[in-house]
């Protein structure tokens, strides 16, 4: 008795001194911020969160594709998109900006251009470039112009900290990129302020420090037609998640979905595919890292056919990947099978595990 | 205690095949139960995000329409009966709102043009964050 009530004293001791989670959630990038901190003191985790919301903040006004950053000012992508098509003059650039558009064109090539940030004319041409977008009429003519004008990231030209495009019709849109960039930018914050443990979300791609107390942190993958989540993987440090899907911003038109996921190839964007996930391991310095991964890889899956999606995959050195095509068909790679606790009973039943392709 | 331990040997000795079959059967009836009921992700709460705040966290056993002021404007949330909804918003999609019925813990639906949130609040989690 005496020794079960101390057990029981001993336990409420170490809940009550269990170091807090500390959570927050705000609107960036025209999505949702979500960040967890555990095992620091409240206020730090509050002080550190905010610190990487404004720097979030920062970056989005730099990075903005159709937003002016503050009243008429206009962004700094704004400004070379202005250049890129009026003139070939040289214009300068921040450091950042060099860096994130040698790493974009790296990417952009070795997914053999389907990750193609220069078609911001085409996603305009959508209606996808705007925070209330509505369904429009579709203007075959002009997408045909768009992709006969071949806007491709080797158009831009950047040397010594300046930018031009050889090519009027480029247009950055980096929407593809950027949440990714700024995942990476958070967790280089964190660990130089020697924070172990953090879970930062930004729109549903989400980066892992450290872990969840004593457990890996988890992370669910969301349902394409439900409220729910169909599976759940333990992301462990370092690690990043991300996906591609044709739920979060669409619009119907005569019946049919049209998804903000672009063929650049065709211009009409992709209806045989409801959702990409790609999970990515910690990548090694100066190459492209984690977070950008699990922002930029899945497109290029999403966009390929079927037939050609674990090609692709394979040339963007994905290991970790699911599919789930437009029958509600799944089919994950083994390694990712070994990553997932399925929720959903009837995704578990359809799930085919196909081997990655071997060399 | 040695008794009693002596007497359940005593007991079980005389027992049947049908006594075990109810002690067999009711036991896998209790475990059925209990992961039924007792282990379940059934929600308890629902939390209202606005913005970077939480606007509110409500229980789910009622039946009640709460009215909340985004960004955009007026939004309403709809509970009942251990389930919390979206049912009227004045954003242009209605993501929200197709988003239907929650009510297992874990589950969210979010309105981006609102800046509002509605969260599943239960006694166990699955997850820590949704990767959408």
């Amino acid at each position: 008795m005496i020794v079960a009530t101390c057990c029981i004293a001993i336990l409420g001791f170490i809940a009550y001194n269990k170091p807090p989670l500390y959570h927050s959630q705000s609107y960036v990038f025209g999505t949702l911020v979500d960040i967890s901190i555990y095992g620091e003191p409240e206020d730090r985790a509050k002080y550190l969160s905010n610190e990487i919301i404004q720097d979030f903040q920062h970056l989005h006004h730099q990075l903005h594709a159709w937003k002016p950053a503050s009243g008429n000012q206009i962004s700094e992508i704004g400004t070379l998109n202005l250049a890129f098509a009026s003139q070939r003059k040289p214009l300068n650039i921040s450091p950042l900006m060099v860096e994130i558009l040698q790493d974009a064109t790296k990417l952009s090539k070795k997914s053999h251009g389907l990750f193609n940030p220069t078609i911001g004319h085409l996603i305009g041409t959508w209606g996808f470039q705007a925070d209330e977008f509505a369904a429009t009429s579709i203007d075959n003519q002009k997408i045909a112009a768009l992709i006969k004008a071949n806007p491709t990231m080797d158009d831009i030209v950047i040397a010594n900290n300046t930018a031009y495009s050889t090519n009027s019709s480029v247009k950055l849109d980096l929407g593809g990129y950027a949440k990714g960039y700024a995942l990476d930018r958070a967790v280089r914050y964190l660990r130089k302020q020697h924070v172990k443990h953090a879970l930062i979300n930004i729109g549903g791609n989400i980066i892992a420090l450290g872990q969840h107390g004593d457990k890996p942190w988890r992370v669910g993958i969301q349902h394409p037609r439900k409220p729910s989540a169909i599976a759940t993987l333990d992301l462990l440090d370092g690690w990043a998640i991300g996906t591609s899907g044709d739920y979060q911003r669409y619009f119907m038109l005569d019946g049919k979905r049209y998804c903000h996921i672009i063929d650049p190839r065709t211009g009409y964007p992709v209806d045989h595919t409801q959702a990409v996930t790609v999970l990515i391991p910690p990548q090694a310095p100066h190459h492209s890292q984690a977070g950008v991964l699990s922002d930029v890889a899945s497109k290029p899956i999403f966009i390929e056919p079927a037939e050609n999606k674990s090609k692709i995959a394979d040339a963007m050195g994905i290991k970790y990947l699911m599919v789930i095509n437009q029958s509600s068909q799944v089919f994950v790679t083994q390694e990712m099978q070994n990553k997932l606790t399925w929720l959903n009973q009837d995704f578990k039943k359809r799930a085919h595990v196909q081997p990655t392709t071997q060399h | 205690m040695f008794n009693l331990l002596r007497n359940i040997k005593a007991k079980t000795r005389i027992m049947l095949t049908g006594d075990w079959l109810i002690v067999i059967a009711s036991s896998v009836l209790v475990i059925f139960l209990f992961q039924h009921l007792w282990s379940h992700e059934h929600a308890t709460t629902v939390q209202i995000r606005l913005g970077d705040t939480v606007y509110g966290t409500y229980s789910l056993n009622q039946q009640r329409d709460i009215h909340v002021k985004g960004t955009l404007g007026n939004a309403t949330i709809s509970i009942i009966n251990g389930k919390a909804r979206f049912s009227q918003s004045p954003c242009h999609n209605q993501y929200c709102v197709h988003q239907g019925w929650l009510s297992r813990s874990g589950q969210a639906a979010i309105c981006l043009p609102n800046q509002l949130s509605l969260e599943l609040i239960g006694e166990t989690k699955h997850y820590d964050s949704l990767n959408y």
